[in-house]
């Protein structure tokens, strides 16, 4: 029940951040001068930025932006930890050792250091969906390491069960008792781990953004918005500054009741 | 004989991840872009007599050069030359180190005092664990940027408090859940069921059991300080070791980097020891 409800809060998040998009008469990169960091107004529900955007218009892009590019980043990092996870429960012990041991080396820094090394490190002045892509395919690549490790956990342990056994001896190659038996029976795990790694995606690219190596202006994402609250003339203009953060802390609330209701029917 | 050989193992390994981590660091920064541009070149006094010096030294560029050079300053024991600071890596990095280990140490102390605290009550309870466990799910949903300009914006708190909450909302749910199963567990029920006061289950079964499975979530812990130990630094321009690593990436200070990549990797393969030898010790 509780999962529904938040299924249906974020389809409405979505929708009502899709209808704002397409029917505002602004776009979330163009601006009015003469209604720089104006308060609340018909024109402007929730006021304008510095630059005289509309915030209704760049809060909505955001939201888009984030959670679309946080779920196909996480949908990559799942697809490579599977595809990690699997490659080294069926090579053999020293093939299997090295790999687990390059899963280590990622490990052996921390991942929010990892991220700004790698982001800061790749070209922050391109286009910007081009910094909007490379933010979440540095998070989608790194992402993988402790996730693929406890996918080859998983295999291993199935290695051992009796269908996986009957499987073999009934002839069926690698190919087909990972597509027939072994990836049906990981779905279970594999989920769960997707849906944990969405929201925090999402926290890593506004933390990334805040320090300016996220998303390039004019696109609008969760951090660099956050980059906003450090203008103080403009959060003793309007309360409507919290509107991004308030909306970031209730779209990971909701993903958060998502992974839990999954983890506990996993 | 198996607790020192698992620790001989583990530290084999880590200091196998460090050299590959140090590798990982040199290689980035190399194919970096910037990586060959110099200050020196925006100024027109010295643009030509830098751009031949650099063109003199591009031979130096490639990157067993670069790994030559930056072993070669590990033996010295000075880390090589920064870059941007033009002084040893070494006292840069003496300079810094203290401050971290300090709002590190203090972070953690505060935040799993914050999280033992909350965690204890909420797991005895029968009613409203999810309606006390809010604040906590609320505060793991806010980046740790965003905690850190609320507390500059309200004057209120600082990086101690930023940290402290971090770990409090990360380490508050393992600790429940953790707290959850000891009171689940069939003696302490049965405990309950005698009347045995809250205290003494406490003292004698809860602690007990749940102590050993701390070890893995402390060293949990201390990767998770790391890795927010720079944007707390930066954003509250604490002269530590994250904030010393942010400057060394903007600007391409490669001996720099490969040394705090280089703590980070020994900092937390310290901790995967520390956790192992805890669980061997535990074993024995």
């Amino acid at each position: 029940m509780k999962v529904r409800i938040s299924f249906v809060l974020l389809l409405l998040l979505l929708a009502s951040a899709a209808l704002t998009l397409r029917f505002m008469p602004f776009d979330y990169a163009s601006q009015d001068r003469t209604a720089t960091m104006a308060a609340a107004s018909a024109e402007h529900p929730a006021g304008t930025d510095a630059l005289g955007r509309d915030r209704v218009v760049r809060v909505s892009a955001a939201l888009l932006i984030g959670i679309g590019g946080a779920v196909g980043a996480a949908g990559i990092t799942t697809m490579i930890a599977a595809a990690f996870g699997l490659l080294a429960a069926f090579s053999p012990a020293p093939a299997a050792a090295l790999l687990l041991f390059v899963s280590d080396a990622f490990l052996s820094v921390p991942w929010l250091f990892l991220l700004m090394i790698a982001r800061s490190l790749l070209p922050l002045t391109a286009s910007p969906l081009a910094t909007a892509v490379t933010t979440f395919l540095v998070l989608a690549f790194l992402g993988w390491p402790a996730f693929g490790r406890a996918v080859y956990g998983g295999t291993r342990s199935m290695l051992s069960a009796e269908w996986m056994i009957q499987g073999r001896a009934t002839g069926l190659r690698d190919g087909q008792l990972i597509r027939l038996h072994l990836l049906p029976h990981l779905s279970s795990f594999l989920v769960p781990q997707f849906l944990i790694c969405v929201p925090a995606f999402i926290v890593a690219e506004a933390n990334l953004g805040a320090l300016g190596l996220g998303v390039g202006e004019p696109m609008p994402s969760w951090g660099g918005m956050l980059l906003e609250l450090e203008n103080s003339a403009m959060i003793a203009r309007s309360h409507w500054v919290y509107l991004p953060i308030a909306l970031l802390v209730v779209v990971l609330l909701i993903l958060e009741s998502f992974t839990t209701e999954v983890k506990s029917h996993a | 004989m198996r607790f020192p050989a698992e620790i001989a193992a583990r530290m084999t390994r880590t200091l196998l991840l460090m050299a590959v981590a140090a590798a990982g660091t040199i290689l980035l920064v190399r194919f970096a872009p910037g990586f060959f541009s110099d200050p020196r070149e925006m100024d027109a006094k010295y643009a030509a007599a830098a751009r031949a010096e650099m063109w003199a030294d591009s031979s130096q560029r490639s990157i067993a050069s670069i790994a030559v050079q930056t072993v070669s300053g590990w033996r010295r024991g000075d880390f090589g030359e920064s870059r941007q600071f033009g002084v040893p890596v070494s006292e840069l990095v003496r300079a810094r180190i203290r401050v971290s280990a300090l709002l590190l140490a203090e972070g953690l102390g505060a935040g799993w005092l914050f999280a033992l605290c909350a965690a204890v009550p909420v797991s005895a309870m029968r009613r409203g664990q999810a309606l006390c466990g809010l604040p906590f799910t609320i505060l793991l949903a806010i980046p740790t940027a965003a905690m850190a300009t609320a507390c500059i914006l309200s004057e209120q708190g600082g990086p101690v408090l930023v940290f402290s909450l971090v770990i409090a909302a990360r380490e508050f749910k393992f600790l429940r859940a953790l707290l959850e199963s000891a009171w689940s567990a069939p003696h302490v029920l049965w405990g309950r069921a005698q009347g045995m006061p809250v205290l003494t289950l406490m003292r004698f079964h809860i602690v007990p059991n749940a102590a050993p499975r701390l070890f893995p979530l402390v060293t949990l812990s201390i990767v998770t300080a790391l890795g927010v130990l720079v944007p707390i630094e930066v954003m509250f321009t604490v002269p530590g070791i994250g904030q010393l690593a942010w400057a060394a990436l903007m600007n391409r200070d490669l001996p720099v980097l490969v040394a705090t990549s280089l703590l980070m990797a020994s900092a937390v393969g310290v901790a995967g020891v520390f956790s192992t030898g805890a669980r061997a010790l535990e074993d024995a």
